[in-house]
């Protein structure tokens, strides 16, 4: 009897509990499904980054280099696709705002578009307006809930904030940071900023002004590798995905370590290259799997 | 009989548990606390005993105590000894003044290889030295690149290395005694008449002198660096910089990057792509030297250094010892030939997909290697199977850079029913 309740308790030790604490440290969050090429879709190209409507309950992927966007269900099921009339050229980020018009960052153009189906127009955002150091190379961008765009602006290490009408209105210097590669806002406004090479996350307030910066480089479960993307869900928990650990490491709003989930690997549930990450209100965490050619979904 | 039964197995189980204290707890301290006399020693290395008796022999090796680091029994070092060379050293040589602990470190004291530089029991130089001053840190150290060159900084002459490096650890970069432009101006003042002139009177007392000046030896005069940028060369400082009468000397002219691409206007294009290295200000500087460089392009540094610099992953991989294999580029140091610096449409830097980006090369391979492409599916990710699936150029333990044992492991992740 001894012998069979030992064997139990060397099953569950090494086939069950080690690994599932390996792979999934974050207490509760579990890998729902992923989206993969499939006959609907075809094949997935170089994946850029994916934006959650709230208001219409759908997931939206930029396929860089097959030049679209892919629109999936709130049970990521495909539901189609499209391409702003080959108006894009190799869509990498997008944002979508209350009255359903995109926006999608065009690097190779150098600008963002601005896409509203419509009225069927697309146009570049003027840039005109914005205060230049260096030319502007647009990268990842978000909305807070008043429409205001912000984008980040990688080659003067500031975030642009347009207002709902598209006019620049003012620019947030992330000073003592150093790689600025995303931003999100919180419900209350702040913006957040993730530089990669310093391996920090800094928190402004809506004015531009430093409330504080958290995080730092460094092989502790809480430090950071090579931080590429961040996402905020409105209970204030801060997800950053980390692309040299394939991990994501999430933070209440004081900066403190909450927990890390997800390691390298190819199966569900791992990811190779992590590029990007986006929360939804349900608290879904939608992740580019850039090596995978996939985006996985946790929950 | 049960019971009797079960009884015989604790009083077993009982002994069994005593018996293993026992020997592990004498075993240790045995031994940990053996002396044995170092006369029983040199019976069987008698050739020894001279190395004892000379001037520049270890302390416990000269006080006759070979236990002090070796088992006279059993060891699962080499040569006996009791612990791993790195901690069996640091029980005495702690590091005085935190000598052994500051940011930067040397990698064979990193990696604990004590041995790499001391020799244990004797040595005809000082501090144990395997050779003499410079002699030793050429045996690693580019000696050619730095002993061929025509003019060659004093110090590098007389082999004298420590006068601007520490051996053990650093707070400065490139393990330099003090940051690096004050390790060149506590010994040459820049305040002089010829100084002030020959940088055309720009104020650089706080810039970086190896940004133009190679520390060790050079082909040119005043030790600058082998490859000049030719407004530097030809002196015409205002190409890029403002006036030296002006507000901001060292400043440039036009804002970030334009000061670079309004002569390599190409280079703005590269820039122009999904995935790039776009920096703050200059960022051109980030990798490229404005002024000197040793290397192709006119970069900084070498390559791996330039890249590992951000890229810590790969720098990890290119550390550790265990992973035997590595793509030749990747030894060579040569990132770019397989990725592209400035940027690129595809993942990682490529070139090109990651396929064609391997067949550049691998052209034979390509046509009949395991199906890979748009129609080979990794059952693991539904991704499409490229040679990075099963490769792992930037490293690995197993044959042919493979990510896994291909003799057990390799082939299994996808075809699971064999």
């Amino acid at each position: 009897m001894s012998r069979k309740i030992n064997f139990v308790i060397l099953f569950l030790t090494f086939f069950l509990i080690i690994p599932a604490t390996a792979l999934c440290a974050g207490k509760g969050i579990k890998h729902l499904t992923s989206i993969t090429r499939d006959t609907e879709t075809g094949r997935l190209g170089l994946l850029g980054g994916v934006f959650f409507d709230e208001n219409r309950n759908r997931l939206y992927v930029t396929d860089t280099t097959n030049k679209r966007i892919l629109a999936f269900d709130v049970d990521m099921k495909f539901v189609s696709e499209f391409n702003a009339g080959g108006a894009l050229e190799a869509p990498t980020f997008l944002v979508r705002n209350s009255k359903g018009q995109f926006f999608v960052a065009e690097p190779t153009k150098g600008n963002i578009l601005f896409i509203d189906i419509r009225q069927k127009s697309v146009k570049p955002i003027d840039f005109s307006g914005v205060p230049k150091a260096n030319i502007i190379y647009p990268g990842k961008m978000t909305l807070d809930s008043s429409d205001n765009l912000y984008i980040v602006d990688k080659a003067n290490q500031r975030i642009l904030i347009f207002d709902p009408d598209l006019r620049f209105d003012r620019q947030v210097l992330v000073k003592d940071g150093k790689g600025l590669s995303d931003v999100k806002v919180d419900s209350s406004g702040n913006i957040y900023a993730l530089n990669t090479i310093g391996g920090s996350i800094s928190v402004f307030d809506s004015r531009g002004n430093l409330l504080q910066t958290f995080g730092k480089k460094g092989k502790e479960k809480q430090e950071f590798d090579f931080p590429v993307s961040l996402a905020i869900h409105p209970k204030g928990v801060i997800y950053v995905v980390d692309q040299h650990k394939h991990k994501v490491l999430a933070f209440n709003k004081k900066g403190e370590f909450l927990l890390y989930f997800s390691e390298l690997g190819w199966r569900e549930g791992r990811l190779h290259y992590p590029s990007f990450i986006c929360v939804n209100k349900a608290g879904r965490i939608f992740i580019v799997d850039r090596g995978n050619s996939r985006i996985s979904v946790f929950e | 009989m049960v019971v009797v039964q079960r009884n015989i197995y604790r009083a077993f189980l009982l002994f069994a548990c005593a018996f293993t204290g026992f020997i592990s707890v004498t075993n240790s301290a045995y031994a940990k606390g053996t002396q044995v006399s170092a006369e029983k020693c040199l019976k069987c290395h008698p050739d020894l005993r001279q190395e004892m008796a000379s001037r520049g022999a270890h302390a416990p090796f000269k006080r006759l105590e070979c236990s002090s680091c070796h088992n006279p029994h059993t060891s699962n070092y080499e040569h006996l000894v009791k612990e791993q060379i790195s901690k069996l050293c640091k029980n005495c040589h702690k590091g005085k003044k935190g000598v052994f602990g500051k940011k930067y470190g040397h990698s064979p004291f990193e990696e604990g290889a004590c041995l790499k530089c001391h020799r244990p029991h004797s040595s005809k130089n000082r501090k144990l030295l395997l050779a003499a001053g410079g002699k030793l840190c050429f045996t690693c150290h580019a000696k050619k690149e730095i002993l061929s060159k025509k003019y060659k900084h004093d110090p590098v002459k007389k082999g004298k290395c420590l006068t601007c490096h520490s051996p053990h650890t650093s707070d400065h970069e490139r393990m330099l005694k003090r940051g690096l432009s004050q390790a060149c101006v506590s010994c040459h003042s820049i305040k002089s008449k010829a100084a002030k002139a020959s940088h055309s009177h720009y104020p650089v007392q706080d810039s970086k002198c190896t940004s133009c000046h190679n520390p060790h030896a050079s082909s040119h005069s005043n030790l600058i660096k082998e490859s000049s940028h030719k407004p530097f060369a030809e002196r015409k400082c205002t190409q890029c910089h403002n006036s030296v009468r002006s507000r901001d000397p060292l400043g440039v002219k036009g804002e970030g990057m334009s000061v670079c691409v309004a002569c390599h206007p190409s280079t703005k294009e590269d820039f122009r792509k999904v995935n790039t290295h776009v920096g703050q200000g200059v960022f051109c500087i980030n990798c490229h030297s404005p002024h000197a460089s040793d290397e192709a392009h006119m970069k900084k540094a070498k390559e791996t250094r330039i890249c590992t610099s951000c890229h810590r992953d790969t720098k990890e991989h290119l550390r550790d010892k265990k992973n035997k294999y590595k793509h030749p580029s990747v030894m060579e140091g040569k990132c770019s030939e397989c990725h592209r610096p400035h940027g690129s449409n595809f993942r990682l830097l490529y070139p090109t997909d990651e396929i064609g980006a391997c067949a550049e090369c691998h052209k034979r391979h390509v046509s009949f290697t395991h199906p890979i492409g748009k129609d080979a599916i990794d059952p693991r990710s539904k991704g499409e199977i490229t040679c990075v699936t099963c490769h792992n150029l930037m490293g690995s333990r197993h044959d042919f850079a493979l990510r896994f044992d291909r003799k057990k492991e390799l082939c299994i992740q996808c075809h699971k029913g064999y």
